[in-house]
């Protein structure tokens, strides 16, 4: 018994010795208060590491029983260690919960799932996004949406003054202090930006047919080749639409999709760091119940927040279509069915992301949903990637050595990627 | 040799002395002709009370011609233990004690301009808006409440239902308005901004400690945080000219307000109206606030205190309300000594997700300091009314028992628009 716990502290003590020996440690002595040191503390951040010893082997004989100290009901050295059978409560305790194995599970299956979640990392990034949904890459900004917001009968009054005024207060007038997070500054800026877009609804009264939803649970299910792929969860902001995009691609783009070969990655697995489980669902639903006025996703809006961004921008992009994707896919199986064809009316949705600066847009086209074989009509993405809205936007002045590096307040402003912005925002309702 | 000797006061204490004589000749000859001297002044050094008094006066009138900047910074500088205000508070009967320290008379029922014959053509809300606006609440109520299909918590139903759904009627009608009423495009919403006001108010005598038996002015910092709010570039017209005869009184609490309980903090004091000086939208519209869930009508009546769901609704309006209209005018220059030259208006609506009531707030005066208060007969004035439901229930794709006159309500709240 005391070996164990013995055992349990030095692990313990070694793994805190790792994460922490480098930087921590000074946090650590900081903490101790009138500089005298705290040896339970700081002990096991110096002392030295023993290697893990190895757990004493205890042979089992057969047709032998040990002599336990069980009726003594201490520790008596030399006599083995007792083992109970398994202590049932008789009554269920939430906190104490013990899941069946996912063997005994009602919804276990023999083939594994592969799950696309809103925490996925995809290692091979946009490749394998348009590997699993079977689409072809176009790298720009569609023009047609983009020359709707050319259009000055499109734009905001003095759109160019009021989208950094809502810069400047999302970043730099939100708070007493200088600035605040970006896991606040990142939605606010959105949010801003959106109401911003929102003016134009007293010239365009079509934009009164959309609905926000947060929160919204979607589950789209698809197979590839032999394997059952999902996307599902949560996954940021999206504006729905009583009426459709209209389509952006011709039926001549479509048709030419099908010379092109789906890249692969070879040696390297298409189902890489997707979530393998045996215990699923198939499910498909958009996470709204039937009969809801704005059935058409139209944009999704995802905040890739945190100073440690736990995506990179490749691994969102790939975020951002694989749920555009997922939206669309389920979209079409609501209208066509569950039956894998080529869709007469593709299905349109689009996709912003940002971290607060930087912007990425999507635009996915859903053509086919026979997604089986890799030959065939392909889907479409239209990808814009990394473009800034401002340089800089801080509180104070950045001085070395006598020169202003970068300047106090906002500098460098891009009216290019708000114009985007506002285009996807329009989109569909001019 | 000279010896160190004392010698009395009283030969410069007589009255008949040369020097005293040549003094008062001097002081009467420079009244009547002309100033040779300065003004004799208290020493600015001196413990005398004059000359405290003189330090302040000076400081005061430093500050008179400052910037609105320097201004807050100075007046918010030095920190000292203060009474922190909760404006959604567990205190009962707080809506007293809060008039008391803000010198807010509250007024049952809304103004003239929204009840009082103008309403109907100033304020007229068109048939068609009221139902476009209907859609819309009814389409985000339902959407929160039965088509996206959610995993409910225990203590969490406001931020799952309540708070999304008022975010996004808040977003479109402020969009569906803009059309009547063109200051809501020019408008700036926020959400979950961060209120600040610290104003003085009353004296107290301190117990105990080195300074014990002396006089200060009480300290008051309210922090709150609305669910949204809308602020506008122009400022709102008055509800009743500020030399009008009203009728509410404002409560005189005489105990300490640690009895209420309110507790002593230190910490940074800070006036702000959820953004910086720079900004063009420095006047408020409306706030949104949301009841949590522990101060809710449910679980009020579950503890057995019904009767105090109304009145922490009320504390809750005077308490933010007066915080953001003050910092709103201490924005335009005003503070205690130089008191505001116009009044100043914010509307709010209180809210848990089905019952909503409303608010107006008209800051009449900010002279709240016991130096400034003494000759000043103007007070703050709120309006509220009752809560009401805006639905009995949703059910399976439907809601039942609409209340028509509350949305209206609201809509005309939204287009109260500048002169």
């Amino acid at each position: 018994m005391f070996n164990t716990t013995m055992q349990r502290i030095r692990i313990s003590a070694s793994t805190v010795t790792q994460i922490c020996k480098s930087k921590d440690c000074l946090g650590v002595l900081i903490m101790i208060p009138h500089g005298r040191r705290c040896l339970s503390s700081s002990s096991c951040l110096y002392g030295k590491v023993f290697p893990r010893q190895k757990p004493r082997v205890v042979p089992e004989i057969a047709g032998l029983e040990p002599v336990t100290y069980a009726d003594r009901m201490h520790f008596v050295p030399g006599l083995a260690k007792p083992r109970f059978p398994k202590w049932e409560r008789g009554w269920k305790n939430p906190n104490h919960y013990e899941s069946p194995k996912p063997e005994e599970m009602k919804l276990f299956k023999d083939k594994p799932c592969y799950i696309f979640n809103q925490r996925t990392s995809v290692v091979e990034g946009v490749r394998q996004a348009l590997w699993l949904s079977k689409s072809a890459v176009i790298k720009e900004f569609p023009a047609q949406i983009l020359s709707l917001a050319e259009d000055p009968a499109n734009q905001i009054e003095d759109q160019d003054e009021r989208v950094q005024n809502a810069i400047k207060s999302a970043l730099l007038w939100d708070t007493t202090d200088d600035q605040p997070p970006r896991e606040r500054y990142c939605p606010m800026l959105v949010h801003r930006l959106l109401h911003l877009c929102g003016v134009l609804q007293v010239r365009h009264p079509e934009l009164a047919k959309r609905m926000l939803a947060e929160k919204y649970n979607l589950a789209a299910t698809w197979r590839r080749g032999e394997d059952v792929f999902q996307v599902r969860g949560h996954n940021g902001l999206l504006l729905n639409s009583m009426n459709p995009l209209p389509v952006l691609a011709g039926p001549e783009q479509i048709q030419g999709t099908a010379d092109q070969e789906l890249e692969t990655f070879f040696p390297i697995a298409p189902t890489i760091d997707l979530q393998c489980t045996n215990v699923y669902q198939e499910k498909s639903t958009t996470g709204f119940r039937e009969g809801y006025p704005c059935p058409h996703a139209h944009t999704l809006y995802v905040m890739e927040m945190g100073n440690t961004p736990k995506l990179l921008p490749e691994q969102l992009r790939a975020k951002m279509i694989m749920f555009c994707f997922g939206n669309a896919l389920v979209r079409a199986k609501a209208l066509y069915g569950d039956e894998p064809r080529v869709l007469e009316k593709p299905i349109v949705v689009q996709s912003v992301a940002t971290n607060g600066r930087i912007f990425q847009f999507v635009v996915f086209q859903l053509n086919t949903t026979e997604l089986q074989s890799d030959s065939g009509v392909k889907n479409l993405v239209w990808v814009d990637e990394d473009k800034p809205l401002y340089e800089h936007a801080q509180a104070r002045a950045h001085i070395k050595r006598r020169v202003v590096k970068i300047p106090a307040g906002l500098s460098g402003y891009q009216p290019e990627t708000f114009k985007k912005f506002l285009a996807l925002f329009l989109h569909g309702a001019t | 040799m000279a010896t160190c000797t004392r010698r009395s006061l009283c030969h410069f204490l007589s009255v008949t002395l040369v020097r005293h004589n040549c003094n008062r000749n001097v002081q009467a000859k420079a009244s009547t002709v002309k100033e040779l001297y300065p003004p004799i002044l208290p020493s600015s050094t001196a413990k005398s009370t004059s000359a405290k008094r003189r330090v302040v006066d000076e400081f005061f009138g430093q500050l008179r011609s400052c910037s609105v900047k320097e201004k807050i910074r100075m007046l918010t500088r030095v920190q000292r233990k203060k009474y922190v205000i909760y404006p959604q508070t567990f205190s009962l009967n707080a809506d007293r004690w809060y008039q008391h320290y803000t010198k807010t008379a509250y007024i049952s029922g809304l103004p003239e301009k929204y009840v009082g014959a103008e309403a109907g053509s100033a304020l007229a809300v068109d048939e068609s808006l009221v139902s476009e606006a209907k859609s819309v609440v009814c389409n985000y109520l339902l959407q929160e409440h039965w088509y996206l299909q959610k995993t409910s918590f225990v203590h969490k139903q406001q931020e799952l239902s309540a708070s999304p759904f008022l975010r996004n009627i808040v977003y479109d009608l402020r969009n569906l308005l803009a059309k009547e009423n063109p200051v809501l495009s020019l408008s700036s919403l926020d959400y979950d901004p961060q209120i600040n006001y610290y104003w003085l108010q009353g004296e107290r005598t301190i117990p105990r400690g080195h300074r014990s038996g002396l006089i200060e002015p009480m300290r008051f910092q309210i922090d709150d945080r609305p669910h949204s709010q809308i602020r506008i570039p122009q400022q709102l017209p008055e509800f009743v000219l500020p030399e009008a005869e009203i009728s509410g009184e404002v409560p005189v609490i005489s105990l300490a307000p640690d009895l209420l309980p309110l507790f002593r903090r230190q910490y940074d004091n800070n006036i702000f109206i959820g953004t910086k000086l720079e900004d063009p939208c420095c006047y408020g519209h409306t706030q949104f606030h949301i009841v949590p869930d522990r101060f809710c009508r449910d679980n009020m009546n579950k503890r057995g205190l019904s009767n105090q769901v109304e009145v922490s609704l009320r504390a809750n309006a005077i308490a933010s309300l007066f915080a953001w209209t003050g910092a709103q005018a201490m924005y335009q220059g005003f503070w205690a000594e130089e008191d505001v030259s116009r009044p100043f208006v914010s509307q709010a609506v209180i809210t848990d997700g089905q019952f909503f009531s409303f608010f107006c707030y008209q800051l009449n005066t900010l002279a709240l300091s016991p130096r400034a208060d003494g000759q000043n007969g103007r007070i703050n004035l709120c309006w509220g009314t009752e809560s009401m439901g805006l639905y009995e229930r949703v059910t399976d794709g439907d809601v039942l028992g609409w209340n028509e006159a509350l949305l209206r309500l609201l809509l005309q709240f939204l287009l109260n628009k500048p002169q």
